[in-house]
C-alpha cells in the first residue's frame, strides 16, 4: 500500500447468488434439490481505484450499477470474490444509521451502545458525549426512550454519533437527507469541517450537487465497471448527458407506445418525431451537449447603458441576452446559468425552475434576457455556462463556457465575491 | 506461499487488536443481555439462582432416592458439576444462534463478528459466577467435616479451571454460531447433542463408576474414548477443588488446558473463515 493512500481497491469483483427458491434446512437441501438453483449475477466486474488520505470522492451511477455494493465492500459487511481492498485507519460509515439502536433504551444509553459498535471505548465515548448531544440538538429528550422519538430525531441522534466517531475514513450512502433543511445544512458544514481535518470521505449519492460541493473526484460506475473518473466538473456533465440520452430513449419508447396506442384508436398515422443519432452527435461537441431541439446561437453581455461589453466593474449590472434557434418545440423549458471563476470554482448558479418561474414552452426562436443586478464578483476572469433543459431535465443545449466576463475593482478586498458590509467603530 | 502465510498471520493479529478495541461493545452487549434476560418476569434476576436450584432439586430426588448411589452429600456433588455444565451447554445451544439473532446488525454495519459469541459466552459466564455464590453459601451452611482432607487452599485453582472452561465454551460457541448461519438445523441438533453429552460427562456420577463398569465388561480401552470428552477433565477438576478440597491433578488440568486451547483455536479459525459470508447468507 502506498503511504499517501487511505484506500486501495484492486481488481475487485463481486457476484451475488440469486436463489430462485432457497431452502436452508437439511430436509429442503436434500429433498428439494431444485430449490437450490440459483443464478449468478456479477455486480462488480473488476474495479480498481485509489483514494488519497484526506481526499473526498463521489461514486455515481444509475440504480443497480454496483456503487452501493462497492461501498458495502469498503465497510467490510461483504467481501470481494476476487481482488483486494486495503484501508488504513478507523472506518466509520453513515450507511445504515441507527442500526443497533434499542428502542426501549434512552437516547443517552443508545449513544453508548451505538458508539461502541463503531469500536469506541467508554472513555472515548465520554469524551465525545457533549459534542454528540450538542450536535443532535436533543438535550431535552435524551433520557426518554428512543421509541418515543420521531423519525427525524432518530436519524439526528444516529447521525450525530456516527459523525463524531473521528474516523480516518468516512463512508456515506445517500444520507444527507437527514432531518430538516437546517439540520442538513449543519451536517454539510460538519462534513466540510471533518474533511478539512484530513478525513478521507467516500460518498455514494444521486445528488450530483452534493458531490460537487464536497468531492474533488468523481468515479462513475456503470454496469460493474468504472466508466469515467476525474473531477466532478468533467465527469458529471458526461454522466448527465448519458443519463439524458437514456431518458430520451425511454421517453421516445414511451412516446412510440403512446403513438401506437393512438394509431390503434384513431386508425391514423401519427407523425414520427425523432432526433436522428447523427443530429445528436452533431450537437455533442466539446463542452456542449444536448438533444439539439433548441440551440443557443449567441450569448451577449450588455452594460446598464445598453452597450455590449465583456469587462465590468465589480458591483455593476450585467445584462445577459441568450439568442436561441428552435428546431423543435421544447415543452416546459428551463433556462439556467452558472458562473465559474477561471479556476473552475462555481460562484453562482440558478435556473428558472429554482427561481420558480412559471413553466413555459418554446415554440419559436427568440431571445432570453437575464438581468444580474449587482454582480459583486471580485476582479478576475469568469466563465458563464448557459443551459436549456426540457421537461424532466433532459439537456436540450448545455453550453459550457458560453461567454467570458472580466471584473475589475479599485478596492483590494479578497475572496470570490464582495459582501455588502458596514463597519461600526468602537465609541 | 510464505508471503500468504505472513499476510494471514497479520490479518489475525489485526483482528485480535480490533477485538480489543471493541471491548466496550462486548461489555455493553453483556450488560444488555444480563439485564434483558429476565426483564418483565415477576421474579426477575432471582431466576438466575432459582433455575439451577430447581434443576438441582429434581436431579437430587431422582438420583439419590430412585437411582441410589454412594456419593456422600450428593446434592453438593451434583450442584458443583451442574453449574459449569449449564454454562457450557447454554454457550453451545443459545450461543449457536448468537449471530443469527443479531442478523439486523450483521447485515447493516461492520464490527468484528466475533464480538457476538464472545458477548454471549461472557454473559453466561457471569451468570455462572453469580450462581457459584449459592454454592459457597451451601458449603458454608452444610459445613465441612473437620476430620476431612478438605483444603481451602485448593480454591486457588478454581479461577484457573473457570478460565479454561470459558476458553473451551468460547471455542464451541464460535464454531456453533458460525456453522448455524449456513445450516439452521444445527440449533436443534445441538439441543439433542448437549442432552446426551451431559450423561457422557461425570456430573451425575463419578468417573470411577464408569471405569468400574467398563472394566467389568472387559471394555477398559473404551475409557480413552470417554476421556476425550473435553468437558470431563474440567468437571473432574471442579469436583476435585470444591467437593474434595484437593488441588486438581496436573494431568487433568493439563489435558483441560490443551483441549480448551485446541477448540478455541479451531472455533476461531472456522469463524474467521465463515464470517465473510455472513451478511449474504443471513
Amino acid at each position: 500500500m502506498k503511504p499517501e493512500n487511505a484506500i486501495e481497491v484492486k481488481d475487485v469483483t463481486k457476484k451475488f447468488k440469486v436463489y430462485l427458491d432457497k431452502g436452508s434446512q437439511l430436509k429442503e437441501r436434500l429433498l428439494f434439490h431444485e430449490r437450490n438453483r440459483y443464478e449468478e449475477r456479477w455486480v462488480l466486474k473488476g474495479i480498481s481505484f485509489e483514494v488519497k488520505k484526506g481526499e473526498a470522492i463521489g461514486l455515481i451511477g444509475h440504480n443497480g450499477c454496483g456503487k452501493s455494493t462497492t461501498l458495502k465492500l469498503l465497510t467490510r459487511i461483504i467481501y470481494p470474490d476476487a481482488g483486494s481492498i486495503e484501508m488504513r485507519g478507523r472506518v466509520s460509515s453513515l450507511i445504515e444509521l441507527g442500526a443497533g439502536f434499542h428502542p426501549d433504551m434512552s437516547g443517552r444509553e443508545n449513544i453508548y451502545t451505538n458508539a461502541a459498535i463503531f469500536g469506541l471505548t467508554k472513555k472515548e465515548i465520554d469524551a465525545r458525549m457533549d459534542d454528540i448531544i450538542a450536535f443532535s440538538e436533543l438535550e431535552e429528550f435524551l433520557d426518554n426512550p428512543v421509541r418515543t422519538y420521531s423519525s427525524g430525531m432518530y436519524m439526528r441522534l444516529a447521525f450525530s454519533v456516527a459523525i463524531n466517531v473521528d474516523a480516518d475514513i468516512l463512508l456515506i450512502d445517500e444520507i444527507l437527507a437527514v432531518g430538516d433543511t437546517n439540520f442538513q445544512a449543519k451536517c454539510f458544514n460538519k462534513l466540510r469541517e471533518i474533511k478539512a481535518q484530513g478525513t478521507t470521505i467516500v460518498i455514494v449519492s444521486h445528488s450530483l450537487g452534493q458531490i460537487e460541493q464536497i468531492c474533488e473526484r468523481s468515479i462513475w460506475i456503470h454496469d460493474g465497471q468504472i466508466r469515467a473518473e476525474g473531477s466532478p466538473r468533467d465527469v458529471h456533465p458526461e454522466y448527465l448527458s448519458f443519463m439524458g440520452e437514456k431518458r430520451q430513449e425511454i421517453a421516445e419508447k414511451e412516446k412510440e407506445r403512446q403513438e401506437e396506442k393512438e394509431q390503434k384508436k384513431h386508425h391514423e398515422e401519427a407523425e414520427e418525431k425523432k432526433v436522428s443519432p447523427e443530429e445528436l452527435e452533431k450537437t455533442k461537441q466539446d463542452g456542449r451537449w444536448g438533444n439539439g431541439h433548441a440551440r443557443i446561437q449567441s450569448v451577449k453581455l450588455y452594460a446598464e447603458n445598453g452597450q455590449e461589453q465583456n469587462v465590468f466593474a465589480t458591483g455593476s449590472l450585467v445584462m445577459v441576452k441568450v439568442a436561441y434557434e428552435l428546431k423543435e418545440t421544447v415543452k416546459d423549458a428551463v433556462f439556467g446559468i452558472g458562473v465559474f471563476r477561471s479556476d473552475g470554482v462555481q460562484c453562482y448558479g440558478t435556473n428558472t425552475r429554482i427561481d420558480q418561474l412559471e413553466e413555459f414552452n418554446l415554440t419559436k426562436s427568440g431571445t432570453m434576457c437575464l438581468s444580474l443586478d449587482h454582480v459583486n464578483l471580485l476582479p478576475g476572469e469568469y466563465w458563464l455556462d448557459i443551459a436549456i433543459e426540457s421537461e424532466v431535465g433532459i439537456p436540450v443545449d448545455y453550453y459550457r463556457q458560453a461567454a467570458k466576463v472580466e471584473f475589475y475593482s479599485q478596492i483590494g478586498d479578497v475572496g470570490i465575491a464582495r459582501i455588502d458590509h458596514k463597519w461600526k467603530l468602537p465609541e | 506461499m510464505n508471503n500468504k502465510k505472513k499476510r494471514k498471520r497479520e490479518s489475525i493479529m489485526k483482528n485480535l487488536k480490533e477485538l480489543y478495541d471493541y471491548r466496550q461493545m462486548i461489555f455493553s452487549l453483556v450488560k444488555k443481555d444480563l439485564r434483558g434476560r429476565y426483564k418483565g418476569s415477576a421474579l426477575g434476576f432471582l431466576w438466575t439462582f432459582l433455575n439451577p436450584l430447581l434443576q438441582l432439586v429434581v436431579y437430587s430426588i431422582v438420583f439419590s432416592t430412585i437411582f441410589r448411589n454412594n456419593i456422600e452429600k450428593f446434592y453438593l456433588y451434583l450442584f458443583i458439576g451442574l453449574l459449569p455444565w449449564m454454562f457450557f451447554s447454554s454457550s453451545l445451544t443459545v450461543g449457536s444462534v448468537s449471530v443469527i439473532s443479531s442478523k439486523d446488525m450483521v447485515k447493516k454495519i461492520y464490527f468484528p463478528r466475533e464480538v457476538l459469541p464472545i458477548a454471549y459466552v461472557t454473559s453466561s459466564f457471569v451468570n455462572m459466577l453469580l450462581c457459584f455464590l449459592v454454592v459457597f453459601i451451601v458449603m458454608i451452611i452444610g459445613g465441612i467435616d473437620p476430620n476431612s482432607t478438605f483444603h481451602w487452599t485448593a480454591l486457588l485453582y478454581l479461577p484457573i479451571v473457570m478460565i479454561v472452561e470459558y476458553v473451551l465454551a468460547l471455542g464451541f460457541a464460535m464454531l456453533a454460531s458460525a456453522l448455524t448461519v449456513y445450516f439452521r438445523d444445527l440449533e436443534h441438533i445441538l439441543g439433542i447433542i448437549t442432552m446426551a453429552w451431559m450423561y457422557a460427562t461425570p456430573i451425575l456420577y463419578d468417573v470411577s463408576m464408569i471405569q468400574n463398569i467398563l472394566v467389568e465388561k472387559g471394555m477398559g480401552n473404551l475409557m480413552h474414548l470417554y476421556m476425550l470428552n473435553p468437558m470431563t477433565p474440567i468437571i473432574v477438576a471442579y469436583h476435585q477443588i470444591l467437593y474434595y478440597g484437593q488441588a486438581p491433578d496436573m494431568s487433568t488440568l493439563l489435558s483441560a488446558v490443551v483441549l480448551g486451547l485446541f477448540f478455541l483455536i479451531l472455533g476461531y479459525l472456522v469463524f474467521r473463515k465463515l464470517q465473510r459470508g455472513f451478511a449474504e447468507e443471513l
